[in-house]
């Protein structure tokens, strides 16, 4: 599965969505529409309940609907899955919070501006984690 | 032979009870969720009166009874005092995103540290455990002052009893895991921590507890990722944090509720924040504030050891401004960010003094 695509964040989806262990342990309920731009290629992701509904590719401009949305160079997601897939879980220097914390910037942003919404990527952290957690079970390739 | 009682053949049951009753013929239907809160919010269920008069624990809805002492006492009998839009998602997302301090934290992955490192760690898990003792006695106290009539927020609060309770136990756990153990008290919670516990109003003791309290050891938890030194550390701040974010989504969402529907209270809702800024300004309710033994434990954690505090005071600094800036944007979330614009606040000047 070729990444950045919508065909892989569903991918990723399916095997969430596959797994109870991912419901548990501080997972569980989560309602947000969360964002992720790769580079010019931009992605919203639905989660409603314990399931990721769904991701869709989008206009740059449609990123406004998100939640908060995850910014990050393709150099750098590439990194992240990379890490993902080698451990089969985001080591302690790849977690979603980690990387937040390490940039300038974070990396969960919002067009809105609206703290309360952007706090879902804290609220919902561990769900989030799980999300990415699961794409060591996608087979990745990389490139447009 | 028979213990049971032998009722007189011509003895009737009385079921007058049969006949008191609430709205009756409901059917909730579960949705996506499960049969949450929100979906037996229907018929006359659905709504809670804007004065409650209910000082018997009777649940609302239920029929009254007239020889019922009045046990509560209830101070907390108007709607707009404690009312929020989203309490009992909130309060289902509490239930449904729990986690076990005994079984969720890697514990295995917890190895001998450095000295400095593990005492650092033992301050910094003895400041937490006594802050959320704070978090979790002061919303207690609310929960039976209110009338069952609001039990939605009243569920969300015990709710984040329960979340405290577990924060109050994972740093002690942290503490005693590792060869260290529980280190100096720091007084804050008979501080300026205990003074939210003063608050004779409730928006009063939110503002103070949800918003600059709790948001300030959000963004600590978060933080807590760069200051851990294996899986466990960083499980135990990552959930931690979530909880967090959930208890500083109840005061923010009642602050905006109040804003919506209290023109009366402004005024007297900016003099709470006035307060809980002077707070933050003097940094000695945060571990990331001012020189206290809890913010010279996150520099060494933050630094990596003693020999390097200076690097993990930069990282403190920074942590403070990020806690200030994602306050200054839940009160605009809130609707009360006016304060930010028109020279009330203090915060603006002090982030450009900061960036300067
Ligand atoms: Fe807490
Ligand atoms: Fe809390």
């Amino acid at each position: 599965m070729r990444f950045p695509s919508e065909s892989w964040f569903n991918a990723v989806a399916e095997v969430f969505n596959g797994d109870e262990s991912f419901q548990g342990g501080g997972g569980g309920a989560c309602n947000t529409l969360m964002g992720a731009k790769v580079g010019d290629r931009n992605f919203l992701i639905t989660f409603e309940g314990v399931e990721c509904t769904g991701a869709r590719e989008v206009k740059a401009a449609e990123l406004e609907a998100a939640d908060f949305y995850l910014d990050m160079a393709p150099a750098d997601w590439r990194a992240m899955i990379q890490n993902i897939a080698s451990n089969g879980h985001a080591d302690l220097e790849y977690t979603l919070n980690t990387l937040d914390l390490d940039r300038e910037q974070g990396l969960a942003h919002s067009v809105h501006g609206d703290q309360y919404r952007e706090d879902l990527f804290f609220r919902y952290n561990q769900t989030l984690q799980y999300y990415f957690d699961a794409s060591a079970r996608v087979a990745t390739e990389f490139g447009q | 032979m028979s213990e049971a009682r032998v009722w007189p053949a011509e003895a009737d049951l009385d079921l007058g009870w049969m006949k008191q009753r609430g709205e009756w013929g409901m059917k909730a239907t579960p949705s996506k969720q499960g049969l949450t809160l929100a979906d037996i919010q229907i018929g006359s269920y659905g709504d809670p009166v804007d004065r409650s008069d209910n000082q018997t624990g009777r649940p609302r809805g239920a029929a009254a009874r007239p020889n019922s002492y009045r046990i509560g006492g209830y101070a907390v009998v108007n709607k707009s005092e404690i009312w929020l839009e989203n309490a009992s998602f909130l309060y289902e997302e509490a239930l449904q995103r729990q986690w076990s301090s005994a079984t969720d934290v890697p514990w295995h992955t917890i190895k001998p540290l450095r000295d400095d490192i593990e005492q650092a760690q033992c301050q910094l898990a003895t400041f937490l455990t006594e802050v959320e003792f704070v978090a979790g006695d002061v919303p207690a106290r609310w929960i039976s002052n209110t009338t069952p009539d609001y039990f939605e927020p009243r569920q969300c609060l015990l709710a984040q009893v329960m979340d405290e309770s577990r924060h109050m136990d994972v740093f002690r756990k942290r503490a005693l895991a590792n060869g260290g153990g529980l280190m100096l008290t720091s007084g804050g919670t008979a501080g300026v921590v205990g003074s939210i516990d003063l608050a004779r109003d409730f928006t009063e003791m939110s503002s103070r507890l949800h918003i600059s309290g709790e948001g300030a050891v959000l963004t600590i938890f978060r933080m807590g990722e760069l200051m851990a030194y294996n899986d466990a550390e960083k499980a135990i701040y990552r959930l931690c944090a979530q909880d967090e974010a959930r208890h500083v989504a109840f005061g923010v969402m009642h602050m905006r509720y109040m804003h919506e529907t209290a023109p009366e209270r402004h005024e007297e809702i900016q003099c709470y924040l006035d307060e809980a800024e002077r707070q933050i300004l003097a940094g000695s309710q945060n571990p990331a504030g001012n020189q206290t033994d809890a913010s010279e434990a996150l520099a060494i954690l933050l630094g990596g050891g003693k020999d390097k505090y200076d690097d993990g005071l930069n990282k403190l600094l920074a942590i403070r401004k990020r806690q200030v800036q994602e306050y200054i944007k839940r009160v605009r979330s809130t609707g009360f960010g006016a304060r930010f614009d028109n020279g009330r606040s203090q915060l603006t000047e002090m982030l450009n003094q900061a960036a300067a």
